[in-house]
């Protein structure tokens, strides 16, 4: 099985999707920084009064347009953000929804069912969390320092 | 457990510790040693606070990978042990780590007593169902009919079930995860961790070189979802990749439902992790007849042993005053025992540096069971295959402002920090601008990036397999990679996008 193949059977729901901050539209920018730095997020989703998802704002936001512009953090998020931004449904499959971020060089898709209910964010650590837990043997049982490697089986 | 705080800083590195690790490649120990690492420094504890006690096992290895207090003590007598620290230094925040062997077969008796007893300790048993560190015998929890060097025709023995064990010895705090979930297992340390008085813990864990399959169908992330049964309190017990089954009880007996066809949730049984009926139903609950229980099945407040204990040994110095340990030493019969003579001290063997062999075929099978072609990959593409694109570098001494610049020039995500001999010295990214400059930093013209990025940043060699940029990213959540060569000048960098695009298009 190729990971496209495998990624066919999954749902995107399936997949470990990543977290996510959460602000008003009209939130400034200063606020939604502390939020993020305080929930160690890298994204923040921007919803309106209906709970409707309006837009996204990343780090990679932030690097473009906020750090080297210090009057935009007392701007509404809407200014820096980026748009109505392209999600997807919690049932398409995951090589579909990997392809999607392929092609429009997303690094995320935040995953909206369909009461507008927003269940996550699909990130590649995502398909890297699905990998490794789907191979644990040879992902996350490594030895820690791969240089170090036990010359016996020694296990106690 | 719970233990005066005060704001301390640690983070995951200041509990893994400079031992190498000696488990076999693939071991599932591996995955839980990086949970408990990730899980430390968030309980907030001063490390001088914490012990790892263990026993013998392959498991009983623990205490030398992490950097805390640690004992490697006697065969099954860990919890032994540990109820001593405890009642010595009731401060303590002591973990016990123990297997199916050490814990169930010799230390049988001393794990049930400490349990009964609700000291304040955090047991955890690694469940492979065999002996590994004997090299494969079955163990008190292997099946029945399991075929293993020291049951040739297959076990006769009727297996020991760890939680209804805990049960009965009426543990406070009993609960079960899986190596290779990783969050399920960190919420399940935290909440043991938690809970004050004796929290016991099985972990499913996966002895790679002499009971790989045992696990099949729970850790497998395609399939475990329809497998596992998440136990939350208060909550239906809802489960599947699709959570369109459920258990509903038939008088005293649990019975797998589908949802839909007149049945709803609400006929379902709502987990109640302090009900003592419930947990035991749960804990008869074997996979594969039923989804496997995981999460907390029983959380109950009790007194614990210690305190109760020290409550009695103050009344006792109110009553009659503080005791003489010599005297009440000396008030009994006393004599003396003549000094015996030398006996030599035998020289230990030179160990031996050569493979063991039958490690060694071992070690070959594991590797010749990939069955799919991503297993392949993993092992044999290496790093290199992925083609890492050239690193930008930034000169240690430079500015903020033009570090930012220079991530948006060439509209990338991730720096790469040299000092003056070209030697990669940290990592500035994307993430770091958000979480420590934007909004926070006044003048970048004036604050240097290295008092900003992530210093001696963990790197990986181009020889390595794929499976090491996986493992590196899946465990510590990097987004990026930097590649050194032997003199530690940056050659490279892969991102996690490159490994998924990488996987995702490699055909044949
Ligand atoms: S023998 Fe089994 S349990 Fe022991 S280290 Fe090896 S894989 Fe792990």
């Amino acid at each position: 099985m190729t990971l496209e193949s495998e990624l066919r059977e999954e749902q995107v729901s399936h997949l470990g999707l990543s977290g996510f901050s959460k602000a008003s539209s009209g939130a400034a920018v200063r606020d939604v920084l502390a939020q993020l730095r305080a929930e160690r997020h890298n994204v923040c989703l921007i919803t309106d009064a209906n709970d409707k998802l309006v837009g996204i704002f990343t780090d990679r936001d932030v690097l473009r347009r906020v750090v080297n512009a210090p009057e935009t953090l007392d701007a509404p998020i809407d200014d820096v953000m980026t748009k109505a931004p392209v999600t997807i449904r919690p049932d398409l499959s995951a090589a579909a929804a990997l392809r999607a971020m392929d092609e429009n060089h997303f690094r995320n898709l935040p995953a909206v069912d369909e009461h507008g209910a927003i269940l996550g964010d699909m990130t590649h650590q995502s398909i890297i969390n699905f990998l490794a837990s789907r191979y644990p043997v040879e992902i996350l049982n490594r030895p820690p320092d791969p240089e170090r490697f036990p010359r016996k089986q020694e296990g106690g | 457990m719970s233990t005066a705080t005060t704001e301390i800083q640690l983070t995951r590195k200041d509990f893994v510790s400079d031992q190498t690790v000696r488990w076999c490649p693939g071991c599932g120990d591996y995955a839980i040693l990086a949970q408990m690492q990730k899980v430390m420094p968030e309980l907030g504890i001063p490390k001088e606070k914490i012990v790892f006690v263990s026993g013998i096992g392959c498991s009983s290895r623990f205490p030398y990978y992490m950097d805390t207090y640690g004992v490697h003590s006697i065969h099954g007598r860990a919890p032994t042990l540990a109820t001593g620290l405890a009642v010595s230094n009731p401060e303590l925040c002591i973990w016990v780590i123990t297997g199916d062997g050490d814990g169930l077969s010799i230390g049988g008796n001393h794990l049930i007593h400490a349990i009964r007893r609700n000291v304040n300790l955090n047991i955890i048993l690694f469940n492979n169902r065999i002996y590994g560190l004997t090299k494969g015998q079955y163990s008190p929890t292997s099946r029945q009919g399991k075929v293993t060097k020291s049951s040739p025709m297959g076990s006769i023995e009727q297996p020991l079930n760890p939680i209804a064990l805990a049960l009965a010895a009426e543990a406070t705090f009993v609960a079960r995860s899986i190596d290779a979930h990783t969050q399920h297992l960190e919420e399940t340390l935290r909440r043991a961790a938690e809970h004050p008085g004796t929290s016991f813990v099985e972990i499913y864990q996966n002895c790679v070189i002499f009971n790989p399959n045992e696990w099949d169908g729970l850790s497998d992330r395609s399939v475990r979802d329809d497998n596992i049964l998440y136990l939350e309190h208060g909550m239906p017990m809802v489960f599947g990749k699709d959570r369109n089954k459920g258990i509903r009880l038939n008088g005293f007996t649990p019975e797998v439902v589908e949802l839909g066809n007149g049945i709803e949730e609400g006929d379902l049984l709502i987990h109640d992790a302090t009900s003592t009926q419930l947990a035991f139903i749960l804990s008869s609950m074997e996979y594969p007849q039923f989804p496997a229980p995981m999460g907390v099945i029983r959380d109950v407040r009790k007194p614990d042993y210690v305190s109760q204990l020290m409550g009695q040994v103050q009344t006792a110095q109110a009553q009659r005053g503080v005791g003489d340990l010599n005297k009440l030493y000396r008030a009994a019969d006393l004599w003396t025992v003549n000094e015996r003579e030398d006996v030599a001290a035998k020289v230990a063997g030179e160990l031996s540096l050569d493979m063991d062999e039958e490690y060694v075929d071992n070690l070959d099978k594991a590797d010749m069971d990939a069955t799919t072609q991503v297993q392949d990959q993993l092992i044999e593409s290496s790093i290199a295959d992925l083609n890492p694109h050239v690193p930008i570098t930034i000169d240690v001494q430079s500015s903020l402002e033009r570090a930012t610049r220079q991530l948006n020039l060439h509209n990338i995500g991730c720096l790469l920090v040299t000092d003056a001999r070209d030697q990669l010295v940290g990592i500035f990214t994307e993430r770091d601008v958000l979480m420590k400059v934007a909004g926070l930093v006044d003048d970048l013209s004036d604050a240097k990036v290295a008092d900003y990025m992530t210093p001696s940043p963990v790197t990986i060699k181009p020889d390595q397999p794929i499976a090491q940029a996986l493992h590196l990213m899946s465990v510590h959540g990097f987004r990026h990679l930097p590649l050194v060569d032997e003199q530690g000048h940056p050659t490279g960098i892969i991102s996690s996008r490159d490994v998924v695009a990488y996987l995702n298009q490699a055909v044949n």
